[in-house]
């Protein structure tokens, strides 16, 4: 066998470059996209773990409550609870830094002389530790940096640093370094640690921890002093081991996750038609070979052999450039991935990909069954072909009859399973499976389109030369000769036509829902954000970028002439029932009249009036479908003053994020959680005042100070439009590889079809035809596949985003989007379908002109 | 009308160098009926390729019709063979997925005719060659001599001076080619057609009005 690799394959190798080329470049690219998105998962989750980890130090139980954090005078409590040994206060948040745009510092807020029993802080040049942490905490102004945070904006020992805090800007000396060891390694070295007062004043969280560190004394058990912890606290905070509030943040990260590895499914699916189509076209190339091999006594298995085990071999070098391609690919991907995380979720800490031997693994077992699978078929269909016919070099191309092949039949079983799989009830449960379940389904779909493509071409494109006629500049013959090659092997065609169909549904899928995402998040947001103002530090939007501040500019924002309205605003990340969940609040008794809630169920008005009584909160419909809670149901939420149930007065479209919101009204919250931080400020104007002029005011009484976002709703918009393009940027990368390989695809077919016709080439240039005649024709023959590819693929697109719109989407996230069809994108998926296969074609069209004539005519 | 003047044709294949015509000189008048025989390798069909404009000369001079035919650029020798030279080859050569009548009109559809003058001069050139009836017929749905008596119909789609056939029975039974070679033999002496036809066959070699003989690379040999 090895021999015969040696001689016959490598040989046909070096021959036909170019279609090496193609099917080595198509494996790549495949397996590259799976490799990229599978190290990007794993970074994210492994970044999120290990930048736990590093905090947690040597901590074995953790006491948190999200973003709520926990009453400080609870920490007596915990220190005292039998069992605990140690117990290290902590808050944390992330600071801009003043002069440096686009540095936050990661603010970690500990006393200095317990956490050592924690965390092993090692500062540069210091006698002791110890001394370190006394000078330290002795002046109120102290802060920390890492060495390499310190080196980069040239900030050595006792330089001032400013920071925009949640009381907007304050000056802080650095008066220590800390080696770049354990917990300074996280963000990047983007670390600054304060004593613990000075941070909470920082981050406006005075009299609030966000967690607690402990270890447990020897001999005890960690689930019993856990047991004995959550008793103690009543409610008020939760008790967990370091490695489960990873895993809480992994969750937040769920459905982004799925989306990508849903888009790495469609280029592997892309990918797999590629394969299938170069394997084939090499078979056809080396039909005499076979056949001579097969009059000299190789066995049918032998051949079968030296057929798969070809591909194998390519597969195994495609799959390792594509491994090497993926790790390339994800360094890319990780900045925009890290980009929409820290906008979404939460900032992250994201190093270079993770790849390990697992992901060596996938890219091998994805590559090789996906080329063994794609070699077998055109393989076992040479071995049948007979020894006699196979030495013939007229075109082999495996056998189509019509509505009775197999292809046919199983097309129509998968277009008849698709809807049986999507809408009869699956048994399994929870939002991923059944995700997962309608993605099959659509894949069935798909699926059924593309083994029904020969079909359509077989006896659909003999129509196509009529149309041809009303072409300028191609005459009937050339239309003729050209849809008789599609016709002539609809297997192959229908190859090149699936794998375009394949391309342009997953492309169009992709569009149809980042504009249905797009255009129900503008309907949201101008519902949801009726203000003409928003003023927040940080960011223009809520979220992990943006610095919550305290209420202090209140009363002068409502002094300012042509104010009306100012509501304060607040988003935070908490938990119920284990799982992660956000709050929102804001002031209903004040702003009940000004704004409308864009409504799941029940009467936005009178909910909002009732909200802004006390009489109970609004759930979104993500919360609602997630944790299956209706109106007038009673949830208890983990707050700092212990448990507290609500009742749930309505539910509301929120597309703030997809693991379910409760809207719960100000006063409410300032009582329960006690927290009087601020996000955003929303502002309403009187009728005819100058818009302009507020936002200059706002300006000069509060914007260098706070570093503020005075954002109008327009401004808003774009924010919002922004941060979810980027969210998609992944997608889009997934969608050029989907148009490479198909483009791949189209150039193999059209190849293998000249190697087809070479004869019949011969034959027409011989009684006269021009080189520019048989290049119209080549050329033609990629346009009716362009036409061909870009309808259907259309059809399936269509029907494919409207199912992932509506059903999966909500299925997943709880989320309710609105159907917009992209009529751009259709039109121009079509267009771009046509030019591209044209553009395909224009290379093997010119191969086929340069045929020579004696050569080919002599092709028997 | 055909003149070779020490005609060379050289293949290189890899590092080798085969020579199929070496210094081939001959001339073909205008009207006749010459055919070229020899052992296969021999260098005829080479020749004829040459002269058809289907292959350039490695050196010497072919003038056919008064034109330097290796010298052309391949648009202008297209179209000369399209217009003034006929092939007919042994394996029929017609377009599979074309009917009868569509591949006797793909030499005009090519020149740039419209549809219908297209078909309508190429019905003639059917009844012409007695098959007017099989015009919506498929190759494969008609016989050998059926087949070749359209290629041949279509060979003279331009009214061609010169018909070039390469082997033009050698894939018939006896009677089917006797009759392809009646009607080359009738186009000849009716149309005034010169023909350069290959063969190895002694019985078809009798049609024609001068035999010439090949053997490697060169002129063997000639008889009237």
């Amino acid at each position: 066998m090895l021999r015969l690799l040696r001689t016959l394959s490598w040989r046909h190798v070096q021959r036909h470059r170019l279609r090496t080329l193609l099917t080595f470049l198509g494996i790549t690219l495949g397996v590259g996209v799976i490799v990229a998105i599978a190290v990007v998962n794993r970074s994210l989750t492994g970044s999120f773990q290990s930048t736990i980890e590093k905090i947690a130090g040597k901590a074995v139980l953790q006491v948190s409550n999200g973003e709520s954090g926990i009453i400080e005078s609870a920490l007596p409590v915990i220190r005292d609870t039998p069992g605990v040994q140690d117990a290290a206060a902590a808050v944390e948040g992330f600071l801009p830094v003043r002069g440096a745009e686009k540095e936050r510092l990661y603010v970690y807020g500990v006393d200095l002389l317990t956490d050592t029993a924690i965390r092993d802080h090692k500062f540069v040049g210091a006698k002791s530790d110890f001394d370190q942490a006394l000078d330290f905490i002795s002046q109120p102004d102290s802060i920390a940096l890492t060495e390499s945070f310190s080196r980069r904006l040239n900030l050595p020992l006792g330089t001032k640093i400013i920071l925009t805090t949640s009381r907007g800007k304050q000056d802080y000396t650095v008066r220590a370094l800390l080696r770049e060891e354990g917990m300074a390694k996280v963000f990047g070295g983007n670390l600054a640690l304060m004593d613990l007062p000075v941070a909470q004043q920082a981050l406006g969280k005075e009299g609030k921890l966000d967690i607690v560190d402990l270890t447990v004394e020897e001999g005890q058990k960690i689930e019993a002093v856990k047991e004995r912890l959550t008793q103690r606290l009543q409610g008020s905070a939760e008790v967990e081991r370091p490695t489960k509030r990873g895993e809480q943040i992994e969750l937040l990260l769920t459905s982004f996750r799925v989306g990508l590895f849903f888009v790495s499914l469609i280029a592997l699916f892309v990918g797999f038609f590629l394969i299938y189509n170069t394997v084939s076209v090499s078979v056809i190339q080396r039909k005499r070979e076979i056949g001579t091999l097969r009059c000299l006594g190789m066995k049918r298995g032998e051949l079968l052999r030296l057929i798969v085990v070809e591909a194998l071999v390519l597969a195994l070098i495609g799959s390792l450039a594509g491994s090497v391609f993926g790790w390339l690919l994800a360094q890319l991907a990780l900045v925009a991935v890290g980009e929409t995380v820290g906008n979404l979720f939460s900032l992250v800490d994201l190093g270079p990909g993770i790849f390990t031997l697992r992901e060596l693994g996938l890219s091998l077992a994805s590559g090789i069954a996906v080329a063994v699978l794609a070699a077998l078929h055109p393989a076992l269909e040479a071995i049948r072909v007979s020894p006699l016919e196979n030495a013939r070099q007229t075109a082999w191309s495996p056998s189509f009859r019509g509505k009775k092949s197999w292809a046919t039949r199983l097309g129509l079983f998968c277009l008849v399973a698709s809807p049986l799989i999507i809408f009869l009830p699956s048994p399994l449960h929870g939002p991923v499976q059944q995700f997962s379940v309608g993605v099959i389904g659509m894949l069935v779909f798909l699926l059924g389109l593309a083994f029904l493509c020969p079909l359509i071409i077989n006896n659909g494109v003999r129509w196509f030369w009529h149309w041809a006629l009303r072409l300028p500049g191609s005459s009937w013959v050339e239309a003729r000769l050209a849809s008789d090659s599609l016709r002539r092997n609809p297997v192959r065609s229908g190859i090149t036509v699936a794998t375009l169909v394949i391309s342009l549904a997953a492309i169009f899928t992709i569009a149809a829902f980042v504009n249905s995402v797009r255009g129900s998040l503008l309907a949201w947001v101008d519902q949801m954000v009726t203000a003409d103002l928003i003023v927040s530090s940080g960011a223009r939007t809520a979220g992990p970028r943006n610095v919550p501040l305290k209420e202090d500019p209140l009363s002068g924002l409502k002094a300012i002439p042509g104010v009306k309205i100012v509501d304060l605003y607040r988003l935070i990340r908490s938990s119920y029932q284990g799982q992660p969940i956000v709050i929102e609040s804001f002031s209903a008794r004040e702003s009940a009249k000004v704004r409308t809630l864009p409504m799941a169920s029940g009467d936005g008005a009178r909910a909002l009036r009732e909200m802004g009584e006390g009489r109970g909160v609004i759930i979104s419909e993500s919360f609602q479908s997630r944790f299956g809670k209706s109106v007038n149901d009673t949830i208890e939420l983990t707050t700092p003053s212990g448990r507290i149930a609500f009742r749930i007065l309505a539910v509301y479209v929120d597309y703030s994020s997809d693991v379910g919101s409760v809207l719960i009204d100000r006063a409410l919250y300032k009582r329960y959680w006690r927290d009087e931080l601020v996000d955003a400020f929303d502002l309403w104007l009187d009728a005819g005042a100058d818009q302009q002029a507020v936002i200059a005011n706002i300006k000069e009484q509060y914007g260098e100070p706070y570093q503020l976002f005075i954002s109008t709703h327009g401004e808003l918009r774009k924010a919002v439009v922004h941060i979810m393009e980027q969210s998609f940027v992944v997608n889009y990368a997934v969608e050029i590889v989907a148009v490479v390989v198909a483009i791949f695809s189209v150039i193999n077919t059209l190849l293998a079809s000249i190697l087809d016709r070479t004869r019949e080439i011969g034959v027409l240039r011989a009684i006269g035809a021009t080189q520019a005649q048989v290049r119209r024709i080549v050329v033609l023959e990629a346009g009716w596949m362009g036409v061909l590819g870009g309808v259907l693929g259309l059809f399936a697109g269509t029907i494919m985003s409207y199912h992932h719109v509506v059903y999966n989407t909500k299925v997943l996230t709880g989320w309710t989007f609105q159907f917009y069809y992209p009529y751009d994108v259709a039109v121009l998926s079509v267009v771009a379908s046509v030019i591209l296969c044209v553009i395909a074609g224009y290379g093997p069209s010119k191969q086929a002109a340069a045929t020579p004539i004696v050569a080919a005519i002599g092709y028997e | 009308m055909i003149r070779c003047i020490d005609v060379r044709k050289v293949y290189r294949q890899g590092n080798n160098e085969i020579t199929a015509l070496d210094g081939v000189s001959l001339d073909i008048a205008k009207g006749e009926f010459a055919v070229i025989m020899g052992p296969s390798g021999s260098g005829k069909s080479t020749l004829l390729h040459l002269i058809g404009g289907l292959d350039r000369p490695t050196s010497g001079e072919l003038l056919v019709d008064q034109r330097l035919v290796g010298q052309m650029a391949d648009d202008q020798v297209t179209l000369f063979r399209r217009t003034r030279i006929g092939f007919i080859f042994q394996f029929f050569n017609l377009l599979p997925t074309l009917s009868a009548l569509e591949n006797v009109a793909l030499p005009f559809v090519l020149d740039g005719r419209s549809k219908e003058e297209a078909e309508q001069r190429a019905k003639m050139l059917l009844d012409k060659v007695g098959l007017e009836n099989r015009k919506d017929h498929l190759p494969e749905e008609m016989s050998g001599g059926e087949i070749q008596r359209i290629a041949v119909a279509r060979a003279l789609a331009f009214d061609p001076p010169i018909l070039l056939a390469d082997e033009p029975t050698g894939n018939l039974d006896s009677r089917t080619g006797e009759s392809i070679l009646s009607l080359l033999h009738q186009i000849n002496r009716e149309a005034g057609c010169t023909i350069v036809m290959v063969t190895h066959s002694q019985e078809a070699a009798g049609y024609g009005g001068r035999t010439i003989f090949f053997r490697d690379g060169k002129v063997e040999k000639e008889s009237i």
